[in-house]
């Protein structure tokens, strides 16, 4: 409500400048209301008579109207201010320091936003990518960018309270107990080798062994120290374990505030699919096109949209006409499709079960075989996610869904797909480390894992990840260099109608973000067992950052299809967030219920990863323990959730308020309309009597 | 007003960023540009009209489909040539800065939107504007069939009044309900 004497003021200042710029012949009804404003066309200055009187009065009430928000060309912009300025002594020494301190901290809120733009990663290419090929394709590169970002600040955190004090205490520290335990359980000797063949350097490198595995690279190599001193102490497993579980809530709430403004947006739009033409009409211009060839193609796009749209509107108003029969034949056929695609993903995810079995027997081989056996689980899951989709997109042609939801299909497979896939992986791992979770029998008795194959398996999981993140990179530059170019050059240079076809490739938004998603994924995975996975993925997103930059302006051509970008942001988090799900579960998993390895690691004497919480909770002072005591208890948590359920139910209120408000304006919108064309008619019936009197 | 075109005062430096949307940097990026427009005489002139053509020879207006009604919309001639000032040209700037509000670029866009300058888009105005948007060739052009509907859609969905144009306050309405429209309606030099 508070609005609308701005909203009013804007419209006079409207109709100035529309008498103040050009004017056709057209009578409208406001230039008949107001007859006398007519006479004064174009004066180059400013009218002060009708429309900024109200503007004063309203200026000498409230804070004075953001100048810089007023459509008027800048001459009056300036003359305005001249006025504001000459009105300032009349307001109270409290009201001016008021208006003061506004304006100085507007300036340095300014001076601030351009000192952080100076360090905003890569925002001139940003604008080139979404200048040239669209807010869609640079909604992924943003996204890849938030990644980037979350990742790094992750090793800072890791680095600050892990890494660091390791390599500092290493020397320094005690171990904390000397383990006790079964001396088959105790084995660990990751360097067997004494002299390393060069080539061996490489393959180590490539799959995390040798020289790698007993580093700061993987859980093995960390190790229970604990530093005491009078007043200072450090226990290098509890850190370990701390900064774990804050970089996961971390990653969970950074995603949260993203979504949250997402999520916004979508609310205030999603609601009501009304609207959606006259929103492409309106707004689908994007006037940051540079270049014809861009222009061209927006042009192109949007006749493409509107086409479909038109087509799919035409097309429901003939599906409500299909006859029964009609209807049972397409929905069988969907259905069949849908079980074929289904059968699909499980025949995939059978292929990642029996490949990941097999390398998990044959890993002891040496040599080029040892390495392609290492790597053939990672290769099984690209392989699958490569080619599944394909076929998952073609079955989409038969299904004949609406093109908007065809989309939103085909991203769901594929997010099922790859997530589901990395999770049978790791189940795979988990039934041969607790022998299927039998712990008590066959190899697993002595040490509660089975010891024979790994004897340290967290390092072994670290591992896989490190090979899965490490393996996805190179496929990336190994699709780019020995595909992409190659398509881009035949396309380019010959010109027949196979290649004309094909053409160039379009650069799907939706794949490659699954494909960050799931990079992400397994970082997260194995964050716990290779802490400095973070900062090799920062570096992995950095390089695909200018990788992916690169074969979009050399090999790409803008997808025909694009989708709105904002609802893509929500849809990209929410998919990470599954990626999050899955990730927080295997941690919690391993931290509370496998018993870590004896021979190696900060928690070689634990029954558990957790239980060096409750044992360091046990050292704490009395009153810390009570505080801490207290805040678990009833008495506090119950006054606590009914607080959040208040206000919850607050807000909840004030959104259906909101809602009503918004409704409430439209029908007033509705009946003003009506009282204009009420107005119209009466006028012109007087006008027609007053001719008939004269 | 005072401007010698080829520098910028300071205290007209600050005057600018309090009377638009732009940063300094961007003020002293869009003067540069500006004069770069400029033939040698006309740099010694105060607040040099710069005609419509060697406007949109900037790359960044070059290929908009909209650009004329862009320059015509923030000039300030007389002579409605579509010519602009330094500070007209810091005004469309302004309007299609990053931080500008969704209200001042909704009034804009239904400016350059209304061809015919009467205040509301009417039939005639929706149709050059669905034709700005896919392109005026031939093989571009919808049908007449198709922007029959296309414009009947349009008004049933937004002319929430029914007289059968799209007036300011029912555009914003439709404006403000799309999120992309802000970062869309952007022009950075």
């Amino acid at each position: 409500m508070a609005r609308s004497p701005q909203r009013q003021s804007s419209r006079e200042e409207y109709d100035y400048t529309e008498e103040y710029g050009s004017h056709s012949d057209q009578q409208s009804l406001r230039l008949r209301r107001v007859p006398s404003r007519v006479s004064n066309q174009n004066p180059p200055q400013f009218d002060w008579s009708s429309p900024h009187e109200e503007e004063d009065e309203e200026g000498s009430s409230g804070p004075p109207r953001d100048l810089r928000a007023t459509p008027l060309p800048m001459a009056l912009k300036r003359a305005m201010r001249q006025i504001q300025q000459m009105r300032v002594p009349v307001v109270s020494s409290r009201e001016s320091w008021k208006r003061k301190k506004a304006k100085s901290l507007r300036k340095l809120k300014e001076s601030g936003r351009g000192f952080l733009s100076f360090f905003s990663l890569w925002s001139k290419t940003l604008q080139k990518i979404g200048g040239n090929f669209g807010g869609g394709v640079q909604s992924y590169f943003l996204f890849l960018r938030f990644l980037v970002v979350l990742n790094f600040v992750s090793f800072l955190l890791i680095a600050g309270f892990v890494l660091i004090p390791s390599i500092v205490f290493r020397s320094v520290g005690s171990k904390l107990i000397n383990s006790t335990g079964p001396e088959a359980c105790m084995e660990y000797d990751p360097n067997p080798q004494g002299l390393v063949v060069f080539y061996n350097y490489f393959l180590d490198l490539l799959s995390g062994t040798g020289f790698m595995e007993y580093s700061y690279l993987f859980y093995g190599y960390y190790n229970n120290t604990m530093v005491e001193d009078v007043n200072f102490s450090y226990n290098i497993p509890l850190a370990y374990l701390l900064t774990a579980v804050f970089y996961f809530i971390f990653c969970l709430i950074c995603i949260i505030v993203r979504m949250g403004t997402a999520a916004r947006v979508v609310v205030a739009t999603g609601v009501s699919t009304v609207g959606n033409y006259s929103m492409i009409a309106f707004t689908s211009w994007d006037y940051g096109c540079l270049g014809d060839r861009a222009t061209k193609l927006k042009q192109k796009n949007i006749h493409y949209g509107l086409q479909v749209d038109l087509e799919e509107e035409s097309m429901k108003k003939r599906a409500a006409t299909l006859t029964l029969l009609q209807k049972i034949v397409l929905y069988s056929l969907r259905v069949s499709m849908c079980v074929l695609s289904l059968g699909l993903i499980i025949a995939a995810f059978f292929g990642i079960f029996k490949a990941t079995e097999f390398s998990q027997k044959n890993s002891l081989q040496g040599g080029i075989l040892g390495l392609f056996f290492e790597y053939l689980p990672s290769i099984v899951i690209t392989a699958g996610n490569f080619v599944v989709p394909l076929l998952c997109d073609q079955i989409a042609l038969i299904e004949r869904y609406a093109p908007s939801n065809t989309v939103i299909v085909a991203l769901l497979r594929s997010v099922f797909l790859r997530l589901v896939s990395l999770g049978v992986l790791l189940f795979t791992l988990w039934g041969q480390i607790t022998c299927d979770g039998a712990e008590n029998t066959g190899d697993c008795k002595l040490c509660q894992y089975n010891h024979l194959i790994y004897q340290c398996w967290e390092t072994r999981v670290g591992q896989e990840m490190y090979k899965l993140t490490l393996f996805d990179f190179l496929i990336n530059i190994a699709v780019l260099i020995l595909v992409e170019f190659p398509r881009r050059m035949v396309v380019d240079n010959w010109s027949n109608k196979l290649t004309q076809w094909v053409g160039r490739q379009e650069f799907v938004v939706s794949a490659n973000v699954l494909g960050l998603v799931y990079g992400q994924t397994v970082v997260w995975t194995g964050a716990l067992f290779c802490p400095l996975l973070p900062l090799i993925n920062t570096l992995k997103f950095i390089l695909l950052f200018y990788f992916k930059k690169i074969t979009l302006f050399y090999n790409c051509r803008p997808a025909l299809k694009t989708f709105r970008s904002t609802t893509s942001t929500f849809f990209f988090l929410v998919v990470l967030l599954f990626g999050w799900g899955l990730g927080t579960v295997v941690i919690i998993y391993s931290v509370a219920e496998i018993r870590p390895s004896m021979g190696c690691g900060p928690f070689s004497v634990f029954p558990s990863m957790w239980s060096i919480v409750p044992m360091s909770f046990q050292k704490l002072s009395i009153t810390s323990q009570e505080f801490l005591f207290f805040i678990g208890s009833q008495s506090f948590s119950i006054p606590l959730f009914a607080l959040s359920c208040v206000v919850m139910c607050y807000f909840v209120a004030l959104a259906s308020v909101y809602g009503k408000s918004v409704a409430l304006l439209r029908a007033q919108l509705k009946l003003e309309g009506r009282d204009k064309q009420f107005l119209v008619k009466q006028i012109e019936m007087l006008s027609q009597s007053q001719h008939i009197l004269n | 007003m005072g401007t010698t075109a080829s520098q910028l005062g300071k205290d007209m430096l600050s005057e600018y960023q309090e009377l638009t949307f732009l940063t300094k940097q961007e003020i002293l990026l869009a003067h540069k540009r500006f004069t770069e427009l400029l033939t040698r005489d006309e740099k010694d002139l105060a607040n040099t009209r710069v005609p419509i053509e060697r406007i949109l020879t900037l790359p960044e207006l070059k290929s908009n489909p909209f650009r004329k009604r862009i320059c015509h919309v923030f000039s300030t001639s007389e002579y409605k040539d579509g010519s602009l000032t330094f500070e007209d040209f810091l005004d469309l700037l302004s309007a299609f800065s990053d931080s500008a509000t969704l209200e001042i670029k909704s009034h804009y866009a239904f400016r350059i939107f209304d061809f015919d300058d009467d205040g509301t888009l009417d039939c005639g105005d929706l149709e050059k504007l669905v034709n700005c948007l896919t392109g005026e060739t031939d093989d571009t052009r919808l049908t007449p069939e198709e922007m029959r509907q296309l414009i009947n859609n349009i008004l049933e969905e937004s002319d929430i009044d029914k007289d059968g144009t799209v007036n300011l306050s029912e555009f914003q309405h439709v404006i403000s309900r799309s999120p992309d429209f802000v970062s869309s309606f952007k022009i950075v030099l």
